[in-house]
């Protein structure tokens, strides 16, 4: 009896385990999906009589990207000045802070662009769709795409992760021009170091892989935005108290995609 | 309870069973919901569908409007196998059917013009002007007339429901699916909705599927009911057949007898102890 | 779907043939606001249709609407009891006016 129910717990544990196992590789591939159809549409919509719309596409860039904005713009100048702070304050240890551009310029367009750019979008976007999918999805709206004939991949994920691929690179550069910018006023200031001669430096010491480091990335990370939250959306059970949970994962789960595949791809391009 | 003939399929003359449903079983997880339905919708008829909650009636229907997969059996809608359909033919065929949801399921971020609008947005090459005429016609029909520039958010529960009876019928399409019509309305604002799919019906030559617990409603609108049981079927007939019925379980209905004093004694007693399992959420 | 026009005395008529739905409605639309652009009386013959759906209706409303502006009527003529059907239900009976024939339309 005793070894019994010790078996049964065991049995139990790794039945949970093993469930959580085969859920999380079920969303996985479910995210796997999402992309492949997300290009099926793309290309062979109008085959299918199931086009993708140009103005949603539209539509979702203003909100994902225009929107975004000005927050961008001011966690970039924050980043970029707190990087020329910290710069200068760690190598005047070396007595080498007029070398400080080396360090900002490498680590704002290669990591710092993407990845604060990428957070932003995650909090910002990747949630909000998480949030829209799934109130549909309990709302019945989803049903009433299908039944309408409206494919609601083609309709609804489409047009946000096109969106998303589109405006993260495009934020990113612009987070990138921000960031050096006020890294530069910064060194200006306390270094004296004109902002003709940083722009000057900072050119000579990017190369276009850098830059494309950066943006690659972005990308990455836009794909890895849409699909947790349309998997999460569309895994909302149980009303409106699932949608929040939902939500939450969502931005939860990129975040930590974001930071994890951001330290494997530097991994493995720098290698 | 009558078997009807089969339907000539000539190209001329539409079948006469808008749908037809042979021994169809399904399943939720290893749950069998449908226990074998053999069902026909006519042409032009109100057909609704009664029976308690955990009936499958909602099953029923989510199938009949292909929305889930079944483990066997057939579905015929319009003279065409579901089964056989690929995704372009599926989508002809949708066009041809309207569902008004339960919540109404308008989309939220558009106006309730939009809404309307959208079916034939996505479907037609019709001229924007047209569309937006037959979107304000649908809307006078269902007494909305004028409101398709308001949010969803701003009508009240009747108004949503209208409006989606709107979009459901802005193709004009040869079924009306009504997902619990009255449900969550008050007693006039419900008696309204049935007048509308009357007159719908009568104006518009739509076959209607009406899915409700209402009696008051069914036997008002109604020119056959179905009563689904524990996934099976009770009960086919006319309304009068149906008042007529000596069925004990077709009575407790009628008579609004709640669904558990009518469990027989084993089955209660494999509830409580666990052995029958419980309801799932659908 | 089919349509003739031909001047009638000092109208325009416009006689449809078939079915007017989703399909060939656009056709049936242009037909219809040509001849309000031929600027006289247009009288929409609809006996030999035998379905109408709210496209085709729409279009008509919007070639109403359209001849109405430009002064001119347009009556509709003929029309089956489907069709008068769809009419009634978005209650555009009265705001058309129809004739038995277009014999008496003319």
């Amino acid at each position: 009896m005793q070894e019994a129910e010790t078996k049964n717990g065991f049995v139990n544990f790794t039945e949970k385990v093993g469930r959580l196992t085969v859920a999380g590789v079920e969303e996985i591939g479910m995210g796997a999906m999402m992309v492949v159809e997300t290009f099926y549409w793309l290309i062979f919509g109008r085959r299918e009589k199931q086009a993708v719309r140009l103005g949603a596409i539209a539509e979702q860039c203003v909100a994902v990207g225009i929107q975004a904005i000005p927050i961008i713009a001011l966690l970039a100048a924050t980043i970029g000045m707190m990087l020329a702070i910290q710069g200068i304050h760690t190598l005047r240890i070396f007595g080498a802070e007029s070398r400080v551009t080396v360090g900002i310029s490498f680590s704002v367009v290669r990591e710092f662009a993407p990845l604060i750019t990428g957070i932003v979008i995650a909090g910002r976007s990747g949630s909000a769709l998480a949030a829209r999918i799934g109130t549909m999805k309990i709302n019945q709206e989803v049903d009433a795409l299908y039944v309408m004939g409206i494919n609601p991949v083609r309709f609804l994920v489409v047009p946000a992760m096109v969106a998303m691929m589109i405006m993260l690179p495009a934020l990113t550069l612009f987070s990138d021009f921000v960031g050096l910018f006020f890294a530069g006023v910064y060194v200006n200031l306390d270094l004296g170091i004109s902002l003709a001669a940083y722009a000057d430096e900072t050119i000579e010491l990017l190369s276009v892989d850098d830059l494309m480091h950066g943006l690659g990335k972005s990308a990455i990370f836009a794909v890895l935005i849409a699909v947790i939250g349309v998997v999460n959306g569309a895994s909302v059970q149980g009303g409106a108290e699932g949608v929040g949970k939902a939500t939450t994962r969502a931005v939860v789960q990129s975040i930590s995609a974001i930071i994890v595949t951001d330290m494997l791809f530097a991994f493995v391009v720098t290698r | 309870m009558s078997e009807t003939p089969e339907p000539q399929e000539t190209e001329t003359s539409a079948p006469r069973n808008v749908i037809e449903v042979r021994d169809l079983v399904t399943h939720y997880g290893d749950r069998m919901i449908l226990k074998g339905i053999s069902m026909d919708v006519h042409a032009d008829e109100i057909m609704v569908i009664m029976g308690g909650s955990g009936s499958g009636k909602s099953t029923l229907l989510r199938h009949l409007m292909a929305l889930e997969h079944h483990t066997s059996g057939t579905m015929r809608i319009l003279g065409q196998d579901i089964d056989e359909l690929n995704n372009v033919e599926l989508v002809d065929l949708r066009q041809k059917l309207g569902v008004a949801f339960q919540g109404g399921a308008l989309f939220s971020s558009m106006t309730v013009g939009e809404n309307v609008m959208l079916p034939l947005f996505e479907h037609t090459k019709l001229d924007r002007k047209t569309m937006e005429i037959m979107t304000r016609m649908k809307l006078q029909v269902v007494e909305l007339g004028g409101f398709e520039n308001l949010m969803p958010s701003e009508l009240s529960g009747g108004m949503i429901k209208r409006a989606a009876f709107a979009r459901a019928i802005v193709m004009d399409p040869k079924i009306l699916f009504c997902d619990e019509p009255s449900a969550g309305l008050d007693p006039v604002v419900a008696s309204q909705l049935d007048d509308l799919i009357l007159l719908l019906r009568d104006a518009l030559g739509m076959t209607v599927v009406v899915v409700t617990h209402e009696l008051d409603s069914a036997f008002k609108i109604a020119d056959r009911i179905t009563v689904l049981d524990r996934g099976e079927i009770l009960f086919i007939g006319t309304p009068d057949e149906l008042r007529a019925s000596d069925n004990q379980r077709i009575q407790n209905l009628l008579n609004r007898v709640a669904e558990d004093d009518t469990m027989d004694a084993e089955t209660y007693l494999n509830r409580l102890t666990g052995d029958e399992p419980a309801y799932r959420p659908l | 779907m089919k349509h003739e026009v031909k001047e009638a005395g000092a109208s325009v008529v416009v006689a449809f043939e078939g079915d007017i739905d989703l399909q060939t409605s656009p056709a049936a639309r242009e037909a219809l606001l040509e001849a309000v652009g031929m600027g006289k009386p247009v009288v929409v013959d609809l006996a030999a249709v035998s379905y109408i759906d709210s496209s085709g209706v729409a279009s008509l409303v919007e070639a109403l609407q359209t001849a109405k502006k430009g002064g001119q009527d347009l009556t509709l003529a003929a029309v089956s009891d489907g069709a008068m059907r769809v009419l009634k239900l978005a209650r555009l009976d009265a705001v058309f006016t129809i004739h038995d024939s277009v014999d008496d339309a003319v």
